[in-house]
């Protein structure tokens, strides 16, 4: 019966390559035909009537910000005491109080406070270590721009927890709220980073508000999915028990969900805490304060080693916020509590750190060696040179592989397949991208696609919005390349695990902004930049999750075919690989949401397309219009790709059930 | 209707899973098979128009293979799932109709669980645990603690009160769930499969455990499992469930000795009938050949305890009832009984 299912899938299979084949030599034939005809190609200060249209209505937007009902009673209040909350923080730790010239504390009683704070959720060794993470911002002479990103970031994360997590528990408790909750959650997990800014900026006004509402906006969504999924994750039967006792909800939900959900709301926290510290970089677009500008600046006058420099210090403050809420996470690895011996070295070790830190406080208040961060301690310029040197030291001597690399990508693969993508007439292309999305996904699949690939279309931006896919799909072919192959080595070996893990976790907590830096230093402004960096940003989720995949493939199969005189070789393709077609499906579309995220944001680097447009709309009013419906037509990009994804999932697993 | 001297009764209890749930309920529809049942409407008839009486202090033991609605009965009973109709009757109250408020009452003070599972909290100590149900019920902590510690001793799990559940064994963690379940001092306790999932050894010490607490406190049990050694060895009356219905109800002896069909006979057939079956049932009259020897028997011995005596004596053995001989049976009988054979 098993063998029958699996003859007649393997033979749609064989079909549907074929037909897929039938369609890529069609569509390249008829592209070389037609090339360069109804590309619907327009030059980058030009606006279409729909894009100046949009351009009008931000306008007329902007113009209503003073009298507008929706402003006065709606956008402005909210705008007001978020601003409030943000600038409280940011007066602790980063800009001066009024009437003052420093912070509330100055910067040795914020080390000792994170300090103590670490310590207190955590260990003391992370606490040192979070310690001297945050001086060596300082050191890198950027103590003012990181303590405005972390108290950015502290900001973000505390209005997003105190809505994420009720609304988290609600999920969690409700099918009818999670339901509701759903549809946007998956939206904006596949929504990339840049696409939120200028519509929030819209109606925010540019400023560290609308950059926290933003960060709130990318945040919120991942403090609600952990907590519903760490509510729903509570094993059945005690909170069965508990009600059979009698709890009320409040009470099942407070003595035992809550409880049981510990270690999963916490690690929510951090995957919050990472998320907002990523976004609060980017949002540098729209005014938020701290690292990110000097980040930007340096990207876009190509200063490699300034960027180096803000780029260690982002990197830096990552670790030190990951590596904290990490610890967190592993203390809720178990439910008994410590020995009241250790209990109570623990006290004591909080009520001396807890002096030191009021001490530290009290110091940096009164003395200017404590208050302001040591002029003479500060190596950036040093890292700079360092930096530079070695980047331009390693292009020159590898200069022969990554001349050829660059070449190979951008000549070989990418100019060919955006002559096919951009460069044939677009209704060609829409109608072999469909024929794709109904071969791979079906019927409601390829509706979809036209739908979407129509609305591109319709918005104008067409060849931009394919000069974008172009790259994206290059960078993801490359990532799974890479991807697939380490994940079966992680997948097959446990060694293999134990060595890349760490640095997997690493790629994943780093903002992708960051990786564009080096990149820019290796390739210098280039669309392979952009595409390198998708790749170096999106390999550790698709390692992951293909990992995962093999691992999970049961074991009776694996000796199954042992037993049967298998090969390696013919374990991995003719067992494992199949057997995890839905994780490798599952790691192509991550991978391709990912890569598209961080494609777009190469608009900074040279690489054109709709995040050039973006990035341009932001800085050039007369292209604002165009900038927001190249956000648009992102979105739409990314949602056409995650249909096409799911469905082919769907499809894939729906016979098995 | 309801038997009103029972601990518990229940009439015409339906629990279907699926859409609309109701028009299944009493319809041609539900008495087809499962699998037919899920492909015409989409439904699932886990509990079929059970109707059963409790008496105070029994033991009643529920069994049936995997899925054949143990876990459903007993959930309805309690209503952790909402059934889908019929009635459950607690001293006179129709447990159905009660009010949330009313019901979260009854769960605190009249009636409680033991699961498969255990169900414990992992974050509180064994004594927090043993107390929840007090503490809910807003039990000063000293009162709370002072009881629990009553129940503790009850089961056995002294010197362990400052211990979280994953530092215990599964046999020691389902006595933590039994003495948590005698902490609010209920009437009627449900327990499903409480032993499942332990090793055979503690499994039988567990099994031997609750006997004593039985003769101890003489609480009501309705008592889910799928091991018949089991529910002989616990049960006063046993209900055989198939496909949510239930097929035989009965003592041991009434199960194995007549059983109502093919399911039920299957279920015991590897019981030796010698152990649980009484003279009573194997007594036939005095053949002409046959000289009776003085030695008796009550009707109520269980084979297997009168085998000494029958082998012992010289002839049949009387089996008397109230006073008078039924008939008698000889060694030949309980060979006969024991291999099998019959005539
Ligand atoms: N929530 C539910 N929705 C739909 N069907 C259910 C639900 N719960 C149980 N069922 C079905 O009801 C039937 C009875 O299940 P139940 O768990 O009561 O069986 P059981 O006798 O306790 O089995 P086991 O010995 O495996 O515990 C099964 O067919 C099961 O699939
Ligand atoms: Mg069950």
């Amino acid at each position: 019966m098993s063998n029958l299912a699996l003859g007649t899938s393997r033979k749609r299979e064989i079909k549907r390559s074929w037909l897929l084949g039938g369609v890529f030599v069609i569509w390249i034939g008829l592209a070389k035909l037609f090339n360069g005809k109804f590309t619907l190609e327009i030059a980058v200060p030009q606006n279409t009537p729909f894009t100046s249209f949009v351009g009008e209505v931000a306008k007329s937007i902007r113009g209503n910000r003073t009298d507008g009902a929706a402003f006065k009673y709606f956008f402005n209040p909210i705008r007001q005491i978020i601003d409030g909350f943000v600038t409280f923080i940011r007066e602790i730790i980063s800009i001066p109080t009024q009437g003052a010239t420093i912070p509330l504390i100055g910067w040795l009683g914020v080390l000792a406070l994170i300090g103590f704070t670490v310590f207190a959720v955590s260990k003391l060794k992370t606490a040192i270590m979070a310690m001297a993470l945050t001086f060596a911002c300082g050191a890198l002479g950027l103590w003012k721009d990181s303590m405005d990103t972390l108290a950015m970031t502290i900001a973000a994360v505390l209005l997003s927890l105190a809505i994420g997590i009720p609304v988290g528990i609600w999920a969690g408790r409700s099918d009818f709220a999670l339901k509701l909750v759903t549809p946007i959650l998956d939206l904006a997990q596949i929504l990339p980073t840049l696409v939120y800014l200028a519509p929030l900026a819209l109606f925010f006004l540019i400023g560290p508000a609308s950059a926290t509402i933003a960060t709130m906006v990318y945040s919120i969504p991942i403090a609600i999915r952990l907590t519903a999924f760490g509510i729903r994750g509570v094993a059945k039967s005690p909170v069965e028990a508990s009600v059979s006792m009698g709890s009320t909800g409040a009470q099942t939900l407070t003595k035992v969900q809550l409880p049981m959900a510990k270690k999963t709301i916490v690690l929510g926290i951090n995957q919050t805490v990472m998320a907002a510290l990523s976004f609060v970089v980017i949002a540098a677009l729209i005014g938020a304060p701290g690292l990110g500008k000097p980040v930007i600046e340096a990207l876009i006058i190509r200063d490699v080693g300034e960027g180096f420099v803000a780029g260690f210090a982002v990197v830096f403050l990552a670790i030190m916020l990951d590596r904290s809420t990490t610890a967190a996470v592993v203390k809720q690895n178990t439910f008994v509590p410590p020995s009241p011996a250790e209990l109570k070295r623990r006290k004591i070790g909080l009520i001396i750190a807890g002096i030191s830190t009021i001490a530290s406080i009290i110091l940096s208040r009164q003395f200017a060696w404590a208050a302001y961060f040591p002029k003479n301690i500060n190596f950036a310029e040093q890292i700079g040179h360092g930096a530079d040197t070695t980047v331009v030291w390693i292009t020159e001597t590898f200069s022969f592989f990554t001349d050829g690399l660059i070449k190979f990508v951008t000549v070989g693969i990418l100019n060919p397949l955006e002559s096919v993508l951009s460069g044939a007439p677009w209704f060609l292309t829409i109608l072999a991208i469909s024929a794709i999305s109904a071969i791979i996904g079906g019927f409601r699949s390829a509706l979809i696609t036209v739908f979407l690939l129509g609305a591109i279309v319709a918005s104008g931006l067409w060849f931009d919005t394919m000069i974008t896919f172009a790259q994206t799909i290059v960078a993801t072919l490359l990532t799974m390349l890479v991807g697939v192959a380490l994940g079966i080595w992680v997948g097959r070996s446990a060694k293999a695990d134990r060595v890349l893990r760490p640095i997997l976790d690493a790629g994943q907590v780093l903002p992708a902004f960051v990786y564009l830096i080096p990149m820019l230093g290796f390739f210098g402004p280039a669309r392979f930049t952009a595409i390198a960096t998708g790749i170096v940003y999106s390999i550790p989720v698709v390692v992951k999750i293909v990992g995962q995949g093999i691992r999970d493939v049961p074991v009776t199969m694996i000796e199954a075919a042992t037993s049967a005189g298998s090969t390696t070789r013919q374990l991995i393709t003719k067992v494992q690989l199949p057997a995890a077609k839905n994780s490798l499906l599952l790691a192509t579309n991550q991978g391709l949401i990912f890569v598209l995220a961080v494609v777009v944001i190469g608009g900074f680097v040279g690489a054109g397309g709709l995040g050039y447009l973006v990035i341009l709309g932001s800085s050039k009013p007369e292209l604002q219009g165009k900038g927001l419906v190249a956000g648009f037509s992102i979105l739409l990009l990314g949602v056409m790709i995650d249909r096409i994804a799911q469905y082919a999932v769907r499809r894939n697993s729906a016979p098995r059930q | 209707m309801t038997n009103s001297s029972s601990a518990i009764s229940v009439r015409n209890l339906w629990q279907v899973f699926g859409p609309n749930p109701e028009k299944i309920v009493d319809s041609p529809d539900a008495a087809l098979p499962r699998a037919e049942l899920r492909e015409k409407t989409g439904n699932t008839a886990a509990v079929r128009d059970v109707s059963f009486d409790v008496a105070p202090g029994e033991v009643f033991v529920v069994m049936g293979l995997s899925g054949s609605g143990k876990s459903t009965l007993v959930r309805c009973l309690t209503r952790l799932i909402e059934p889908t109709s019929g009635h459950i009757v607690m001293d006179g109250e129709d447990i159905l109709e009660a009010s949330q408020s009313r019901l979260r009452e009854l769960r605190r003070t009249r009636f409680s669980m033991v699961f498969q599972n255990f169900g414990l909290l992992p974050h509180r100590k064994v004594i927090d645990n043993i107390s929840y149900a007090l503490e809910i019920n807003g039990v000063s902590k000293e009162k709370r603690h002072a009881r629990a510690r009553e129940v503790i001793d009850l089961v056995g799990l002294e010197g362990f009160e400052q211990a979280y559940p994953e530092q215990l064994s599964g046999g020691m963690q389902q006595r933590v769930g039994l003495a948590r379940a005698l902490a609010v001092d209920p009437e009627v306790m449900f327990l499903d499969e409480p032993f499942s999932a332990l090793d055979p050894l503690i499994r039988r010490d567990m099994q031997t455990e609750v006997i004593r607490l039985h003769r101890e406190l003489g609480k009501t049990m309705i008592f889910i499992t799928h091991d018949l050694d089991e529910a002989l060895k616990l049960g006063d009356r046993i209900a055989i469930m198939r496909d949510g219905a239930v097929v035989q109800m009965g003592t041991a002896e009434q199960l194995i000795g007549n059983p109502a069909d093919e399911y039920v006979a299957d279920f015991t057939r590897d019981i030796p009938k010698s152990h649980v079956l009484s003279v009573r049932s194997i007594a036939r009259p005095l053949k002409d050949s046959e000289l009776p020897s003085q030695a008796t028997l009550p009707a109520n011995t269980i084979i297997r305890d009168a085998t000494e005596i029958v082998l012992n004596s010289s002839g049949p053995v009387q089996v008397i009832e109230n006073g008078n001989s039924i008939g008698v049976i000889s060694a030949n009988d309980i060979l006969r009984l024991i291999g099998g054979i019959q005539g």
